[in-house]
Formats: structure tokens, sequence, C-alpha cells
């Protein structure tokens, strides 16, 4: 394999949006390009709707990412991406959604989360490079709400910051997705890196 | 198409979950009978052995516990057939009756057990190293760091075992169970049929007679295994430098990345060992002689270190030997951790590090999931007896329902303790107990704490969570469930008969979410005294869902008369529903139309899913 420049993302969300699969995907498609790859991923008792955090690493071997050591930063959950951010290093890459999935505390009305504008701020402090987009509605847009993620995934892959483009991740996509879903989650990626350049 | 972990296609490379690398790394062996009982993080290796078996040439089960998963396999290789049973850490606590006198009686066929640690506590109720179990026993282990290194690992580990009769462990992280990478296959023979049993008393009847030229014939093969480890290609010194590391299992990906980062990897001598018990005194012994500092980068206790630590004293050497001094003896390590140790021991300075600082967020604790037929169950026991009674919990699902509003867990041992240690508190107490175990873990051995519990005449109220499945580890199969993802249990055991066998005479089966009747047999058995079992029975919706292909045809929703008054919010704390402009409302995507909430407050209604 060749020698390549390390890039360890971080990736966080909610249990049950679709996180592993997105990692997975992506780790996929890295593999397809070639290269060492590791991912991991961490999703202790919840059952559906507790933290789930994975891992993809370029390039190293450990398949876990420690507190300053993420190049990028996917958050599936506005909330959750502001929760990860000391992984983050400065000035890493953050593409993050803005819609929020409430925790029970803030449905039931006894707690708030933080407003995008904190969110955003908090991510300021961190990094410059920062991308943010709706992937619920994206992902509603292409047809089914779980391929928001996958929109994410499109935007990051144009960002420019990985070693491979949104191609790599449409040919994944093709080799790796069972036949029903391709259209919608091709779709979604096309609206993801559109949103990206928006 | 057979599945790809199956197929005797050398060379072909695939992104697996570590997990599943080990499954590939038994069919590689020759693999012919697997035990287990689920447990995360080693859930995904049995359920994938699951999965497959309808195409694979093994004999799989899952077991009621860990204890008979390895009584079953040692049974196995004894025949000759080449085995493996697996569990999570706590698990082999269970098994460590067996295991002990297994590694005497020896694995003919070829025996391996997988550990499954869970450094950081994940998902368990504690950290411990079983590494140290392979001490105490006497077994080989093998640790590996990769996917490549975990299918390797268990194809080796298992060829090891059998060419010296020795049962070995294979001792995983949950990083390593859940990390994914690139696997190249090796050949995937035909393992063809175990030779059968062979009658020798004197090497399989552990009579006191027996034991003690087994305990010697152990000794012997671990020196044997010695000499395995001097050689074995896991055990390999890298670098230069006066500067040493020691390390093993998930660590030595972490040391690795550690040293490139820092750009230090020509500056120290590495030594790693995948191949960590016995240890390969020799080649430990020239590497202290090389260096002369050493730093023993291991999770979780100084097992390496202090067995290096013997090694040196043994010889008189002087170096120092470093480890839990300067890194952590409980939870996980990150590269940059071993990166500041590493710099540290070479006097450099440490990683600079972000100072940003983040307010307190909403935590996102795991709940019962919407329409979980424990929240019933629950509920119904809060209101029958408050603050009044004291909850035992056990290892599930429904160990969730200690957090507010519901508060039913108040202690917790470990798998099936609900039953006994309810029991015992009661004794001491006079205390009023409420115990709730699952179905799985009624199988697993609350059995034997009903049956105690009748001998030893405690007070308990027994609550049984029958939600036909084992759902916590991923729906695993148990005796009394009806269906399975592969198929029909054809000896689904029915609990209400087995408790009424053990002699409970007080037994009740309920819908828990019929409100009314769960509350009337609460509150009936709740006035008895003696052993009494209130059986909730209720299928897990997600289970339902993935199993019978069966959704509920409705939702709740909340009527404009909502008063806001919110009970159903702060009592039932459903995940579907949410409070807007005042009023309580649902979420029909997430809820699962268990209908509880509408006995909880007249102002939910019910309608058609999706209209
Ligand atoms: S019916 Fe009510 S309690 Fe049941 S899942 Fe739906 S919202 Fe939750
Ligand atoms: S998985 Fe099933 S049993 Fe477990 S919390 Fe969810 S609904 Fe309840």
């Amino acid at each position: 394999m060749p020698d390549t420049k390390k890039i360890r993302i971080f990736m966080t969300g909610v249990g049950g949006q679709g996180t592993l699969t997105a990692t997975t995907l992506l780790a996929k498609t890295a593999l397809s390009q070639g290269l060492t790859v590791t991912s991991g991923e961490i999703h202790g008792m919840a059952q559906r709707g507790g933290v789930v955090e994975s891992t993809v690493l370029i390039g190293c071997k450990s398949p876990k990412i420690g507190i300053g050591e993420a190049d990028i930063l996917l958050g599936f959950e506005p909330m959750e991406t502001m929760r990860a951010l000391p992984y983050l290093r400065q000035g890493g890459l953050v593409v993050s959604s803005t819609e929020y999935m409430p925790p029970l505390s803030v449905a039931m009305g006894k707690q708030e989360c933080p407003t995008i504008d904190d969110i955003k701020k908090a991510v300021a402090t961190c990094t410059s490079k920062v991308y943010f987009m709706a992937n619920q509605s994206i992902g509603l847009e292409a047809g089914a709400v779980q391929s928001g993620n996958i929109a994410m995934l499109g935007a990051l892959c144009a960002a420019g910051e990985l070693p491979f483009g949104p191609e790599a991740l449409e040919a994944a996509i093709k080799a790796n997705l069972p036949a029903k879903i391709q259209a919608v989650n091709l779709k979604a990626l096309e609206l993801g890196v559109k949103a990206l350049n928006s | 198409m057979a599945n790809p972990l199956l197929g005797d296609t050398p060379g072909d490379t695939h992104l697996l979950l570590g997990n599943e690398a080990i499954v590939r790394g038994a069919v590689e062996a020759g693999i012919q009978v697997v035990t287990c009982y689920p447990g995360t993080p080693s859930s995904e290796v049995p359920d994938t052995f699951y999965r497959i078996s309808p195409d694979g040439k093994y004999y799989f089960e899952y077991s009621v516990n860990e204890k008979v998963a390895l009584e079953v396999a040692g049974g196995a290789t004894l025949a000759g057939a080449m085995s493996m049973c697996t569990m999570k850490h706590v698990g082999v606590n269970v098994a460590a009756d067996p295991l002990m006198t297994l590694c005497y009686v020896g694995a003919p066929g070829g025996l391996m057990l997988l550990s499954a640690d869970d450094p950081g506590c994940h998902s368990s109720q504690n950290e411990q190293d079983n590494r140290i179990y392979a001490r105490l026993g006497g077994m080989p282990v093998l640790e590996p760091a990769s996917a490549q290194e975990a299918k390797d690992m268990a194809r080796d580990g298992l060829l090891l075992s059998r060419k010296h009769g020795a049962p070995l462990l294979l001792r995983t992280t949950t990083r390593v169970n859940h990390l994914r990478g690139p696997v190249e296959f090796g050949p995937a023979p035909d393992p063809g049929k175990p030779e059968g049993f062979k009658r020798n008393p004197p090497h399989f009847v552990p009579i006191p007679a027996f034991s003690r030229p087994m305990h010697v014939r152990l000794m012997e093969r671990m020196e044997a295994l010695r000499e395995e480890a001097e050689n074995s290609p896991y055990n390999t010194v890298t670098g230069n430098g006066k500067y040493g590391i020691v390390c093993s299992g998930i660590s030595r990906a972490y040391v690795a990345d550690a040293l490139d980062n820092a750009g230090l990897a020509d500056k120290v001598t590495v030594l790693e060992l995948g191949f960590s018990n016995p240890l390969p005194e020799n080649k430990c012994l020239a590497f202290l002689q090389s260096v002369d500092t050493v730093l023993v980068v291991e999770e979780l206790e100084p097992v390496v270190e202090n067995d290096l630590r013997v090694l040196a004293q043994k010889h008189g050497l002087s170096l120092d030997i470093k480890g839990k001094d300067v890194l952590p003896r409980n939870g996980e390590f990150d590269v940059t951790m071993v990166e500041n140790a590493i710099r540290e021991g070479l006097g450099e300075a440490p990683v600079p590090t972000c100072e940003c600082s983040l307010p307190e967020l909403p935590g996102r604790p795991p709940n019962l999931c919407a329409g979980c037929p424990h929240r019933g169950t629950y509920y119904a026991a809060r209101k029958v007896f408050g603050d009044d009674a004291v909850y035992s919990s056990d290892i599930g699902c429904y160990t969730l329902g200690l957090l507010p509003p519901l508060q039913t867990a108040d202690f917790l041992l470990c798998m099936g303790s609900s039953i006994s240690a309810g029991g015992g508190l009661a004794k001491a107490s006079g205390q009023k107990v409420v115990a709730f175990i699952g179905d799985s873990t009624f199988f697993h051995s609350g059995l034997t704490g009903v049956a105690n519990a009748v001998f030893n005449a405690h007070d308990v109220l027994i609550v049984i969570l029958d939600n036909r499945t084992t759902a916590m580890t991923g729906h695993q199969p148990n005796p009394g469930v009806d269906k399975t993802v592969i198929g029909d249990n054809d000896h689904p055991l029915d609990i209400e008969s087995a408790v009424r066998g053990l002699g409970v005479t007080e037994v009740r089966t309920v819908n828990p979410f019929n409100q009314k009747k769960t509350m009337a047999a609460m509150e009936e058995l709740g006035t008895m005294s003696g052993v009494r079992v209130l059986i909730a029975k209720e299928p897990c919706p997600l289970y339902t869902r993935r199993v019978y292909k069966k959704v509920a045809p409705q939702v709740a929703y909340v009527a404009e008369s909502c008063t806001g008054r919110f009970d159903c919010l702060d009592k039932l704390a459903c995940p579907a529903m949410f409070k807007e402009g005042g009023k309580a409302a649902v979420n029909p995507i997430l809820c699962n139309g268990c209908m509880l909430c509408l006995q909880v407050c007249g102002h939910i209604k019910a309608k058609k899913r999706g209209s």
C-alpha cells in the first residue's frame, strides 16, 4: 500500500441514524483507493438514542482517535458535533448537520440544546474550515432521511481534504450498497456535493 | 451464494470487523464446533457464525450461559473436534470452574476461548483483565491488534491449541472487536469429521490421583509453548536505540502511530508481544539486555510488566522498567497518551494541547426504546410499590430502568444475581424486594436462583421481563424464543412451567402493556410472602420488526385537549414524546404503537399509522 499522509476522521451521531453504515462505506471507499485504512466504532449500552462514535483512519494502525487528534470531524447531529469538538485538532475540518435530534431531557423540556449560533461560535474557536448542512432535509429530498449521512460524506469528499473525491464514493456506493437503495444514496451524494459548493 | 467468510478463496481481501475476522480465522483453521453466550463486545463473533451456519461445516450453539458453553466445547474437543467458545470478559467468571480444570484435562481437538475484555467499560460492569485468568489456569495467550491479526491469530491459535492439546486464550479488547480493517484471506480447507473420543481415564478424569500428573503435564505443555512463543512471528523486535518499549494487544497500534507521529521510530527499540503468554523469556531477556530503560505499554493490569520485572530480577538486571507508574491502570489508552509517555521517557516536551472549553451539554444517556415493554412493567411497579420496595436488577436492556423517572434498579451484581442477591437483602433486612430479570438471564442463571429462593424460603417478588429474546446484545435466541432470524425454535421452553417446576406456586403471567392487569397482579403478589413470580410477557418491538416482520398498526398522538400536565413525559419518558408549545406531542416516526401512554393520560389517542 502506498505511503500516505495520515488522516483521522471522527464521526459522531445518534444511535439509529445510520452513522455506522456511513462509516463502513467511507472505509470501503478508502480501501478501494488502495489506501491503508482502519476504522472503529463505539456504541455503549444504547440500543437506540445514545451517542454513537466511530472513526476512519487513513494511513494509521490504531482504530481510535484521542482528544485533539482528529483531522476531520463529521457530526451527524449538531449538538454531538459540539460535544465531539475536543477530538478535533486545531485547524481541522468540520462538516456538521444543523438539524437536531433532541435527547430525552430536552424533549421533556428539562434542558436546552445549545443554539446553532452557540455551536458555530464554539467551532470557530477551533477552526475556520467549517461546513454546516441540513442533512436530514437533504436526505428527505433525496428520498430517505438516513441518506442525509451519505450527503454529508459526499460533501466531505468534495471538500478536498481527502486523497479522493466524490467519484470514489459514488463507485463505492454502487459496489457496496444493496441495489434498491443505490438511487436514493447517489442522489443524496449529488445533493451533498451541491450543498457544499453553495 | 454462500457468505464470503466461508469461501475457499485465498488471496481475497475484505474489509472486516475484528469480530468477523475471528470467524474467518476459525474457518481457515477448520473449526468444527462453536459455542457461546453473547456479550458485548464479543457478540458479533457468534452472531456471524450463527448467521452463516446454514452453509457452514461446523456445529453452532447459543448455550444458556458461559459455563455451559465452555463445557459443551470442552466435550467436543475431547471428541477430537476443533472447538471454539466465545464470551465477554465477565463471562469467563461464569466459566471459570470448568476452565481451570479443562487446562488440566487438555484439548485434544483444539480449543480456543475468546475473551473480549472491555477496558473503559463501554458496555460492562467492570474492566477486569483476563490475561490473569490465563496465568491462573495455564493457557497460552494471543492478543491481536488489527483485523488481519484477529483473523490470523484465530487460525493459528486453534492450530497451536490442537498441536499441543492446550486450551488457548484469544484475548481481545473492545477496540479490536469493533475495529474494521482489510483482511487478506488464506485457504479454507474442508474440516472433515472429528476423530471421535478415545477412552483414556488417567488423562480425562481429574480424580486426585490423576490430577497430580495432569498438573505436571500442564506445566510441561506450557514449557513447550514457551518455545513456540520464542519463535513466534507474533513476537517481534524492531528499531534500535537504548530506550525500549514492550507492548501487547491494541497498545501495539498506539505505539506504532505514536512513534510515527513523534518521528521517534529510530530512537527506540520495540518488542511487540502478540503471543504474550507463556513469556518468551530468552527473547525478552535479550531485549532487556539490549536497552537501558523499558516502558511497558499495556492496557489494564501490569501483567507483562510484572513478568518482565521477575525476569530482570532473576537475571540480576538493574535497568529501569516503567509501566503503570506512568500510564493508567484503568480505562483505555490512546495514541497521544502513549506518545506523551514515550516523550517523557526520552526527555521531550509533551504534545501541545488545545485549550478549547465547552459548556455543559445535555447528556444523551441510553434509554429504553419507544414502545419497550419493560417501560410498561416498570411504570406499573413504580405505581404499585413506589419507593417502598427495593428493586433488585439484573443484566439486560431492563437495567436502563435505573434512570428517572422509572428508577427501578437499586442494585446489581452480575448475571442472575437479582433473584439471589434480592433474596439475601430481604433476609437480612426484612425489606420488601422486587427482583427484575430478563428471559435470557433467567435461563442463564436465574433458574438456580429460583431453586435457591424456594429451598431457603426467601421472601422475594420476582418479575421476569420476558421480551422473547436477548435484546441487549442484539436479539440472540434463548431457550424461550419462538423464532430466530434463521428459523423457528424447535424446542421452546415455557418459563411459567419452569418456575412452577421449581416449586413456585404463586405465578401470574401478564402483558405489561395492559396496565390494569399488570398493576392488579403486582398488588396481589405484593401482599403475599415467600417466592412469587410475575411474568411480564411481550416481545421487544425491535425484535418483532426484525424477526416477525411486524409493526404495530397504530401510533399515538396527543389531542388538542392536552392540558400540559405532562404526566406522560414526566413519568413514562418514552423517547417518542416531546414538549411542543406547552403541550405534549408524539413523533409518529419513533412511536412503536405500544399504546401505553394512552393508559396514562386520556388526552392521548391512537390513530392509524401513516394517517
Ligand atoms: S404509544 Fe405512546 S408510549 Fe408507546 S411508543 Fe408510542 S408514544 Fe411511546
Ligand atoms: S431493544 Fe427491545 S427490549 Fe431493549 S430497550 Fe429496546 S425495545 Fe426494550
